[in-house]
C-alpha cells in the first residue's frame, strides 16, 4: 500500500513539474525589438520613414558602387589607374560585362532593400494612431522613394519581381515592365497628392521628398514611357509652381554652395564622414593621388570634352584637369596613372582628368564624402519640359525652356551659346538631347537618354553596344541561381 | 525550487528499519584451500562489513535474510543468504575471464556485453600520455571515428572535435557530459581528475541526448573514492616540459629574395650578395616551458567516498607574450546517508589567466628577409607592407582572466530493491574579463618619417562576459533480473536547463600613462573631443546569442537482455527548446537497437579460440540545435541613420532588419550502425568493427536569400535546408599479452569517412550553393555543392604554364595572363575563361584517419608510443595567396619559370596578381603520419618504494608531436577550424609545438 502511494506521489510530481513549460521556453530578443512590435507610434513612423532615405546613401545602390552608368556611355571611361578594378568595372566600359559582373547583385539587392523599407511604412503606418497629415506624408515619402527605386530597377533590368509587402514569398516571378511602371506611376501620384511643396518644409526637413520632386520624377517616368502629354503636364506643373529656379552660377547646381538651394529638386544629403552619414559616391570618383580625394573612377572622355560648343563654360565646370586649381587646391593627380593613354597607333585616347560635378571643397578623402548628389535638379526639369513640348508639337514652348538653360550656362557672356531658334521637330529633338549631354554631363543621365531615345545603337555601337541586348542589364546570375527557376534572364544574355 | 524540496521529502520515506541480528563467522580459503586474508565481507545494501584477517577468518552480525557479499580483486564475487546458518565457510575461485567492463552511458551504466550501441572508452592513462591542457587531445588516435584537430598552438587554445565526420554546416562539435552536466566545452577540466571518457557514436547511444546528440556525445566521469578503500591514497604528479617549434617553413633567404625581386622589378637590389639575411622565424619563435602539477587524495570513510584534487597547469608560448595558466580545484564526494539514500557533489573550480600574442605568425611569414629588425640605435626598423613583427609583439598587451565553476549536487534514493530515483542539479558558471592595451608608438622609416606601423593614441579595451547555465535532471531507474535470464533496465526522466549570458565591452583611447597601473577606463578615454577621442559608438553590450536559451526534455530508455545472449534497447527523448517557435518547439528522438552475444551461445562454447563474439545493430534519430537564439525572429534594425536637413544632419532611423524564419525547426540526423565485437584467445586479441551511415536532414543553414526579399546585400537567413551524408567503416584491433614479467600490447585503429552534401536550399527558394572559406582579402575558396564534401575547395584548375605567346593564343585565357603565367583550365569549354570556370579542386575532409600504438612493460620499465595520421584530405595554403603587397616567398618560388621550357609548374615570379588567383596551385596534400606521443618510464620495485613509505614511485620521460611525415609545407598539416566551411585552410595560425617532458609520479 505504502509502495502504491509512493509511486503515485512520484507520478504527481512529474505532472507538476511538466506544467508551465511554455513560459520557461519563451526567450525574447534582448535589447532589440522584433518586427511585430514596430512601428507602432508616431515617432516609430518617422523612424521607419527616415530609414527609407538611408538607402540612397548606400554605396551599392547609389551608382557609387558599380555600375556607374556614365562609364557605359560615350561620356566617360573606367578611370583610376589602368589596372585598378580592371576585371570588375572595366567590362562596363566596353560592354563586355557578363551576368556575373561585379556590382550587379549589390545594386539589385540594395534597391530591393530600399523597397522593403518603403513597404514597412506603406504597410504598417496606416494603422498607427497619429496625426493624419503626418501619417499621409510618411506614406507619401515612402511611396516616392519606392517609385524611385523601382524606376532604377525597371530601367536597368526591365520587368522585375513586384514586391509591395514587407514579407513576400521567396519565389516571385518577374512582372512585366508595364506592370512595374504602373506601380511607379500610382506611387508617384499618391506622393504628389500627399506631399508638401519644398517651401512648406522647415530647414530640418530639407531633403525630404516633395510634391515637386514627385512631379519631376513622374515627368521623367513618362518620358521613358514616351508618353509626352503626361511628361509635359508634370514638368510644366513643376515649372509654374514657382518653387524652383536655376542657380546663377552653374557650378553651384552641383556644388556645395547650392546644396538644398533653389535648383535642387531632390538631392541626397551627406555629411563629411567616411562612414555612416557620408556618401561614398563622390569618393569613388574623387581626384586620385594629389590631393587624395578618392579613387578616380568615371573619367570624362575626350569625346565628351570635344562635344562642348566652343567657349561653353560648362566644360571647365565639368572636367577637372591636371594643373587646375580648385578652391585654392592644386590638382596634381595620380603618380601611378599615366597622364595620357595611347592606342596602338600612338593616338591619345584618354587623358588623366576627373569628374568635377562631384567636387567638394577639401584636400582629403573624408570631406569628399560630404557631396550631396542632386538626383533631380531644375535644369533637368526644364529640359524634360522642352523635350516633351517639342514632341507635342509646341517648338516655341520648347525653345523657351531650352534657352533658359543656355542663358544660365553662358554666364552673361553673350558671345557664346546663342539662343536656339530651330523649330522643326527632328533637328530640335537632337539639339535638346545634345543640350542634356552638356548640361547634365557625368550626372548619370546620358546612358539612359541614349537608350530611351533609341540613339544607343548609333552612338554606343562603336563602343560595343549590341542592340537588343545592352538596353537592359542581365538579371544578376546569383539571383537566377537562387530563384530555382522562377526568374528568367533578359534576352540575349 | 519548491519542487526540489518536494523530492527530498520523497527520499526520506524509505528509511532503514532496525531488526534483530545474529552473529556470523567463518573462514575463507582460496582454490588451493589456503586461507585468504583481506577478503571483503559485507551485508549487501548496507555499510556493515569487515575483512578477513591473516587466518582468513571473519565475524559479522547480520539478519538471517540479509545477503552477504564476499569479494576480493581477482576472485569471483559470491553472494550468500545465511538463513539458519551461523558459520559460513567459503572457497573463493580465481577469476579467469576478464571482468565484464562497465561502460558509462547517458543516465546510467551498462555492462559492455549488454551494450547495443557504439561506445568507445578511454581511460585516464591514455589521456595523460600527451602533455596538453585539453583532455580531448587525449582522444586523438585513440577512438575510432574521432578526429581532434588543434586550431592553434597558442597556450590555452582549444581543439575542434569531430565524431564520425562533419554532419552539419553549423557547429559540428560533440557535446560533453561531465558527471551529468551537459557542456559545450571542457577547457576547465584537468585530465588527471578524469576517471574515464566514453565517446557515444551511434544513434542508440546518443539518442538519450536527443536534440543535442547528433554530433556525438562525450561522457566524462571524474574520479571518486571507492567504498571500502578506507586508507586514503595520495597521488602526486609533477611534470615539466620544453616546447619548441616543430618545423620551420622553408622561406627565401635574403639573397634569394633579392634575386627574385630583381626579376620582378629590374634593379631592385644592386648587389644580391650584400643584402641582409634576416630569419624572422628564428627571431620570433623561442623555446618555452610547460608545467603540470597535480596532487590528489582519494578514499572513503564508512559513509563517505571522496576525491580531492588540486592541479596547476602553466604554459608559456613559443611566441613572446603568450601564456596560459590554470588552477583546478576538484572535489567529488558521495555521502551514503542510509543504505538507500546517497547525497553527493562533483565540483570543479578553475580560475585561469591568459595572455595572447598578436598574430605575428602571418607577418613572420610575409616579412622580407632583406630587412633588418632594428636600426643601429636599437629602435625597431620598418618592415614594409607587414609591420615589424617584433614591434608588433612589443606593443601588444592582451590579457584575459576568468573563473569557471562546474559542478552538481545530487541525491539518489534506492527503494523496493530495484528502483532508483535520482535528482541532480548542476551549474556551469563562468566569468571572463579581458584587458588589452597598446601604447602610442611609431615605427619610423629610414628617412625619419613615420611608417604605417604606428598608433597615434594609446588604446585600452575592457571586456567582460558572464554565463550561467543550470541543469536540473530527475530520473527514475528500474533494474531487475527475472528468473535469472531476463534482465531489464529502465530509466525515465525529466530535465530542465537554462543558459543566460551577457557581455560588455568598452574601448578607450589616449590613456593617461602607459603603465599597467593605468589600465582602467575613465570617461575622458571614451569621449574627449579636445584630444580627438570618441569611442562611444563602439561600446557593446548584449547577450551572447549562442548562450541564451532554455530547454525541457523527457527521456526514456529500456534495455532488455535475455540470457546474456539477446539484447534490445529502445530509447526515446522528447526535447523542447526556446530557440524555436511554439509550433516547432518540441521534437521526438527515438532509437532502436538489437544485439546478439553469439559467443554466449552453446554452439560457440566449443570454439575455444573465440572468446567473445557479438553483433549489434542500431537505428535512430538525433538532433542538433546549435544556432543563435534569435534566428527565428525578424528584428528591427536601429543602427542606421538618414541624413536630412539643411545643413545636413544625421537623423535616427529604424526599420525591419533581415527577415527571420519563424518556421525553423530541429535539424535531425538519422543514423544506422552495424557493429561486430570479437575476442580471440581468451581476449588477447580484441576487435571491434562498425559500419555507419549518418544522414542529416533539415540542416539549419544560413543561406543567401533572393534580393527581392529586401534583406540587403550579403545578408543571410537561416533555413532548414540542407542534407549531408556521412558514411564510414571503423575498426579497432588490440593485442595484449603477458608472458612472465613481460607484457606488451599493440593496437591499430582506423576509420573511413565519406562526406557528401545531398541537398542545399531544397524547395525554400533560396541559395542552392554555399560559399565560405573567405581569405583575408575576402575571396572565398570553398563551395559546398550537392555531390561534394562540405566545405570543398573551389578555384581554377591549372594545367601548366604558358610557355610562349603561341601557347597563350591557343588557349582561352584571362586578359591578364602572359607567357610564364599559369594556364587555367576552361572547364566549361565555352572558349572563355571567366569565374564560371572555377571548379572543385579538393576536399578538406580526410578519407581515412588512423592510429596505431604499442606498449611494453618489463619489470619496472614501461615504454609506449602512439602514431596517428590521415590521408585523402587537401589543405589550401591560404597564407600564400593573399598578396596585395611584396612579401617574402616560400622556397618553391625559386624554381620559377624564366623562359620557354624552364618550368611547367612554377610560374614567373610576381608579387601578387594573376598567379595568386585561388587555384589548385595552392592545394597541397594534407596526408600525414605523426608520432603523437612516446613515453618511457621506470617504476621503483615495491620493496624499495615501500621503504620510503610509498606505494609507488614512477619517473618518466615523454615526448609529444616529435615528428611528422607530411608533404605539406606549413607548420602542421593538422589544420582545424570550428567553421566547417573554412576547414583545412592554412591562414597562418599559431604553430603547434613539439614537447619534451620529464615527470615523476608518487603514490602513498
Amino acid at each position: 500500500m505504502k509502495t502504491k502511494i509512493s509511486i503515485s506521489i512520484i507520478l504527481m510530481a512529474f505532472l507538476l513539474i511538466t506544467a508551465g513549460c511554455e513560459d520557461f521556453l519563451q526567450k525574447d530578443p534582448q535589447g532589440e525589438l522584433t518586427q511585430e512590435a514596430f512601428p507602432v507610434t508616431a515617432s516609430d513612423a518617422l523612424l521607419a520613414t527616415n530609414a527609407v532615405y538611408s538607402t540612397i546613401r548606400n554605396w551599392a545602390y547609389h551608382s557609387g558602387g558599380y555600375p556607374i552608368m556614365d562609364i557605359m556611355s560615350d561620356d566617360a571611361h573606367k578611370g583610376s589607374n589602368p589596372n585598378d578594378q580592371l576585371p570588375t568595372i572595366g567590362p562596363y566600359d566596353k560592354f563586355t560585362h557578363t551576368t556575373t559582373q561585379d556590382g550587379l547583385d549589390r545594386w539589385w539587392s540594395s534597391l530591393y532593400e530600399g523597397i522593403k523599407r518603403a513597404n514597412v511604412v506603406i504597410e504598417m503606418v496606416p494603422s498607427i494612431n497619429m496625426s493624419t497629415d503626418l501619417r499621409n506624408r510618411c506614406i507619401a515619402e515612402a511611396s516616392f522613394l519606392r517609385g524611385l527605386y523601382y524606376f532604377d530597377l525597371v530601367r536597368a533590368f526591365g520587368g522585375v519581381p513586384k514586391v509591395t509587402i514587407t514579407t513576400p514569398p521567396t519565389k516571385v516571378p518577374r512582372s512585366t515592365a508595364g506592370e512595374i511602371y504602373d506601380l511607379i506611376i500610382s506611387d508617384l501620384e499618391y506622393a504628389i497628392t500627399n506631399l508638401p511643396e519644398k517651401s512648406a518644409y522647415g530647414p530640418d526637413d530639407a531633403g525630404r521628398a516633395t510634391k515637386g520632386a514627385a512631379k519631376s520624377l513622374l515627368a521623367k517616368v513618362y518620358l521613358f514611357r514616351k508618353d509626352f502629354i503626361n511628361a509635359e503636364k508634370y514638368a510644366l506643373e513643376v515649372i509654374i509652381s514657382d518653387e524652383y529656379d536655376l542657380e546663377p552660377v552653374f557650378a553651384d547646381a552641383n556644388g556645395k554652395l547650392g546644396e538644398h538651394g533653389v535648383e535642387s529638386v531632390f538631392e541626397v544629403g551627406a555629411m563629411e564622414v567616411d562612414g555612416a552619414g557620408g556618401n561614398q559616391y563622390a569618393n569613388t570618383q574623387g581626384v586620385r593621388g594629389s590631393p587624395n580625394r578618392g579613387w578616380g573612377f568615371n573619367r570624362p572622355s575626350l569625346d565628351l570634352r570635344y562635344s562642348f560648343e566652343t567657349g561653353d563654360p560648362r566644360l571647365d565646370a565639368t572636367i577637372i584637369d591636371l594643373g587646375e586649381t580648385l578652391d585654392g587646391i592644386l590638382i596634381l593627380g595620380d603618380g601611378t596613372t599615366p597622364d595620357e593613354t595611347l592606342d596602338g597607333d600612338q593616338n591619345v585616347i584618354e587623358v588623366e582628368c576627373y569628374n568635377q560635378k562631384i567636387w567638394y571643397p577639401g584636400n582629403n578623402t573624408t570631406t569628399q564624402w560630404g557631396h550631396n548628389r542632386r538626383l533631380i535638379r531644375y535644369a533637368d526639369v526644364l529640359l524634360m519640359a522642352a523635350e516633351a513640348l517639342n514632341e507635342n508639337d509646341d517648338p516655341d514652348g520648347a525653345l523657351l525652356y531650352l534657352n533658359e538653360v543656355r542663358r544660365r550656362a553662358r554666364q552673361g557672356n553673350n558671345s557664346i551659346l546663342p539662343d536656339i531658334t530651330e523649330t522643326s521637330k527632328g533637328p530640335l529633338r537632337d539639339i535638346i538631347i545634345e543640350e542634356r549631354r552638356h548640361e547634365l554631363a557625368l550626372e548619370g543621365h546620358r546612358f539612359w537618354d541614349l537608350v530611351r531615345t533609341d540613339r544607343a545603337a548609333t552612338v554606343l555601337g562603336p563602343l560595343g553596344f549590341v542592340t537588343g541586348k545592352h538596353e537592359l542589364f542581365p538579371i544578376p546570375q546569383n539571383e537566377i541561381d537562387i530563384s530555382q527557376g522562377s526568374l528568367e534572364q533578359n534576352p540575349n544574355w | 525550487m519548491k519542487k526540489i524540496i518536494f523530492f527530498l521529502l520523497l527520499f526520506l520515506i524509505w528509511l532503514d528499519p532496525l531488526l534483530a541480528q545474529v552473529n556470523l563467522k567463518g573462514t575463507i580459503v582460496d582454490d588451493q584451500n589456503l586461507p585468504l586474508p583481506g577478503v571483503s565481507v559485507r551485508v549487501k545494501n548496507t555499510f556493515r562489513g569487515t575483512m578477513t584477517d591473516t587466518d582468513g577468518t571473519y565475524t559479522l552480525s547480520a539478519l538471517p535474510t540479509d545477503t552477504l557479499v564476499f569479494s576480493m580483486v581477482g576472485m569471483i564475487t559470491q553472494e550468500i543468504v545465511p538463513g539458519n546458518r551461523t558459520v559460513i565457510n567459503i572457497q573463493m575461485e580465481t577469476e579467469t575471464t576478464i571482468m565484464d567492463e562497465v561502460v558509462v552511458i547517458g543516465y546510467g551504466t551498462v555492462r559492455k556485453s549488454d551494450l547495443t550501441g557504439s561506445v568507445s572508452s578511454v581511460k585516464t592513462e591514455d589521456l595523460l600520455k600527451v602533455t596538453s591542457l585539453n583532455p580531448e587531445q587525449g582522444l586523438q588516435g585513440k577512438v575510432t571515428g574521432v578526429q581532434v584537430i588543434s586550431t592553434s598552438g597558442a597556450p590555452g587554445a582549444g581543439a575542434a572535435v569531430r565524431v564520425r565526420g562533419v554532419g552539419t554546416f553549423n557547429n559540428s562539435s560533440p557535446i560533453f557530459v561531465v558527471d551529468g552536466v551537459i557542456l559545450d566545452d571542457i577547457s576547465f577540466l584537468n585530465s588527471s581528475d578524469i576517471a574515464s571518457m566514453e565517446v557515444l557514436k551511434d544513434a542508440s547511444a546518443t539518442a538519450i541526448y536527443g536534440s543535442r546528440g547528433a554530433n556525438g556525445v562525450i561522457i566524462i566521469t571524474t574520479k571518486t573514492g571507492t567504498m571500502g578503500q578506507e586508507k586514503a591514497s595520495f597521488n602526486v604528479n609533477s611534470e615539466f616540459g620544453i616546447q619548441h617549434l616543430a618545423k620551420k617553413i622553408d622561406l627565401l633567404s635574403g639573397r634569394e629574395f633579392a634575386i627574385i625581386s630583381n626579376e620582378i622589378v629590374a634593379g631592385s637590389y644592386n648587389n644580391v650578395d650584400l643584402v641582409p639575411n634576416t630569419d624572422w622565424q628564428d627571431l620570433v619563435f623561442t623555446t618555452a616551458q610547460i608545467h603540470n602539477h597535480q596532487i590528489s587524495v582519494t578514499g572513503a570513510t564508512k559513509l563517505t567516498q571522496y576525491y580531492v584534487g588540486i592541479g596547476a597547469f602553466i604554459q608559456d608560448g613559443i611566441i613572446d607574450k603568450s601564456n596560459y595558466s590554470r588552477i583546478t580545484l576538484k572535489l567529488n564526494n558521495t555521502y551514503n546517508l542510509t543504505p538507500f539514500l546517497k547525497l553527493g557533489n562533483n565540483l570543479t573550480i578553475a580560475p585561469y589567466t591568459q595572455q595572447n600574442a598578436p598574430n605575428v605568425t602571418y607577418s613572420v611569414y610575409r616579412a622580407q628577409p632583406v630587412l633588418e629588425p632594428y636600426y643601429d640605435d636599437g629602435s625597431f626598423a620598418v618592415v614594409y607592407n607587414v609591420g615589424n613583427p617584433l614591434a608588433q609583439l612589443a606593443y601588444s598587451n592582451d590579457f584575459r582572466k576568468g573563473i569557471r565553476g562546474v559542478g552538481n549536487i545530487f541525491a539518489e534514493a534506492s527503494f523496493l530493491d530495484s528502483f532508483t530515483l535520482r535528482t541532480s542539479f548542476g551549474i556551469d558558471a563562468s566569468y571572463n574579463k579581458s584587458t588589452s592595451f597598446s601604447p602610442a608608438y611609431t615605427v619610423y622609416n629610414p628617412d625619419g618619417t613615420a611608417s604605417q606601423q604606428q598608433n597615434i593614441l594609446s588604446d585600452l579595451y575592457k571586456g567582460t562576459s558572464d554565463n550561467l547555465n543550470w541543469l536540473w535532471e530527475n530520473t527514475l531507474s528500474y533494474r531487475k533480473t527475472f528468473m535469472d535470464i531476463h534482465s531489464l533496465d529502465l530509466v525515465a526522466g525529466y530535465t530542465m536547463q537554462e543558459s543566460t549570458s551577457e557581455y560588455l565591452g568598452i574601448p578607450g583611447e589616449n590613456i593617461l600613462r602607459d603603465g599597467q597601473d593605468f589600465w582602467y577606463i575613465s570617461p575622458s578615454y571614451i569621449y574627449d573631443p579636445a584630444n580627438n577621442v570618441n569611442t562611444i559608438q563602439s561600446i557593446s553590450n548584449g547577450v551572447d546569442a549562442g548562450l541564451y536559451y532554455s530547454m525541457i526534455s523527457y527521456i526514456f530508455r529500456a534495455n532488455y537482455s535475455l540470457d546474456n545472449k539477446y539484447i534490445a534497447t529502445v530509447t526515446f527523448r522528447r526535447d523542447g527548446s526556446s530557440k524555436f517557435a511554439k509550433e516547432n518547439r518540441f521534437s521526438n528522438f527515438p532509437s532502436f537497437a538489437l544485439g546478439w552475444n553469439i559467443g554466449n551461445e552453446q554452439f560457440m562454447k566449443s570454439v575455444d579460440a573465440v572468446s567473445k563474439l557479438k553483433v549489434r545493430a542500431s537505428w535512430g534519430i538525433i538532433g542538433n540545435e546549435k544556432i543563435s537564439y534569435y534566428d527565428r525572429y525578424a528584428r528591427v534594425q536601429s543602427s542606421i541613420i538618414a541624413v536630412l536637413g539643411n545643413p545636413d544632419a544625421p537623423i535616427p532611423a529604424a526599420t525591419y532588419g533581415k527577415s527571420g524564419n519563424p518556421d525553423l525547426k530541429w535539424e535531425s540526423t538519422t543514423q544506422t550502425d552495424i557493429g561486430v565485437e570479437v575476442g580471440f584467445l581468451a581476449n588477447k586479441l580484441m576487435g571491434e568493427f562498425d559500419f555507419y551511415n549518418r544522414v542529416t536532414n533539415d540542416i539549419l543553414v544560413e543561406l543567401s536569400t533572393p534580393g527581392h526579399l529586401g534583406n540587403g546585400q550579403g545578408q543571410k537567413v537561416r533555413y532548414n535546408a540542407a542534407s549531408v551524408l556521412n558514411r564510414g567503416f571503423e575498426f579497432n584491433l588490440n593485442w595484449r599479452e603477458k608472458r612472465g614479467d613481460f607484457t606488451y600490447s599493440v593496437g591499430l585503429l582506423g576509420s573511413t569517412i565519406h562526406n557528401e552534401v545531398l541537398e542545399i536550399g531544397g524547395t525554400s527558394g533560396v541559395d542552392s550553393t554555399l560559399i565560405g572559406g573567405y581569405l583575408g582579402d575576402g575571396r572565398p575558396v570553398t563551395l559546398s555543392r550537392v555531390g561534394l564534401p562540405i566545405g570543398a575547395f573551389y578555384g581554377y584548375k591549372t594545367d601548366g604554364i604558358f610557355q610562349d605567346e603561341g601557347e597563350l593564343d591557343a588557349y582561352p585565357h584571362s586578359a591578364q595572363a602572359g607567357p610564364g603565367d599559369l594556364r587555367f583550365v576552361d572547364v566549361t569549354h565555352d572558349g572563355i575563361l571567366d569565374g564560371r570556370d572555377r571548379t572543385y579542386i579538393g576536399s578538406p575532409i580526410p578519407k581515412f584517419i588512423f592510429g596505431f600504438n604499442g606498449s611494453i612493460e618489463y619489470k619496472g620499465i614501461d615504454f609506449a608510443l602512439d602514431f596517428q595520421g590521415q590521408t585523402g584530405n587537401k589543405i589550401f595554403n591560404g597564407k600564400e595567396v593573399v598578396r596585395p603587397d611584396p612579401y617574402n616567398f616560400e622556397k618553391h618560388v625559386f624554381s620559377r619559370w624564366t623562359g620557354p621550357g624552364t618550368s611547367n609548374s612554377e610560374p614567373r615570379p610576381s608579387f601578387g596578381g594573376y598567379n595568386f588567383t585561388p587555384s589548385d596551385r595552392f592545394i597541397q596534400d594534407g596526408s600525414f603520419i605523426r608520432l603523437r606521443s612516446v613515453s618511457l618510464g621506470y617504476t621503483l620495485p615495491a620493496r624499495l618504494s615501500q621503504k620510503a613509505f610509498m606505494q609507488q614511485l614512477r619517473v618518466y620521460v615523454k615526448g609529444s608531436n616529435l615528428f611528422t611525415l607530411t608533404r605539406f609545407t606549413g607548420y602542421t598539416p593538422e589544420i582545424g577550424s570550428y567553421d566547417v566551411l573554412s576547414n583545412g585552410i592554412d591562414y597562418g595560425a599559431y604553430p603547434i609545438t613539439s614537447v619534451y617532458s620529464v615527470g615523476v609520479n608518487l603514490q602513498f
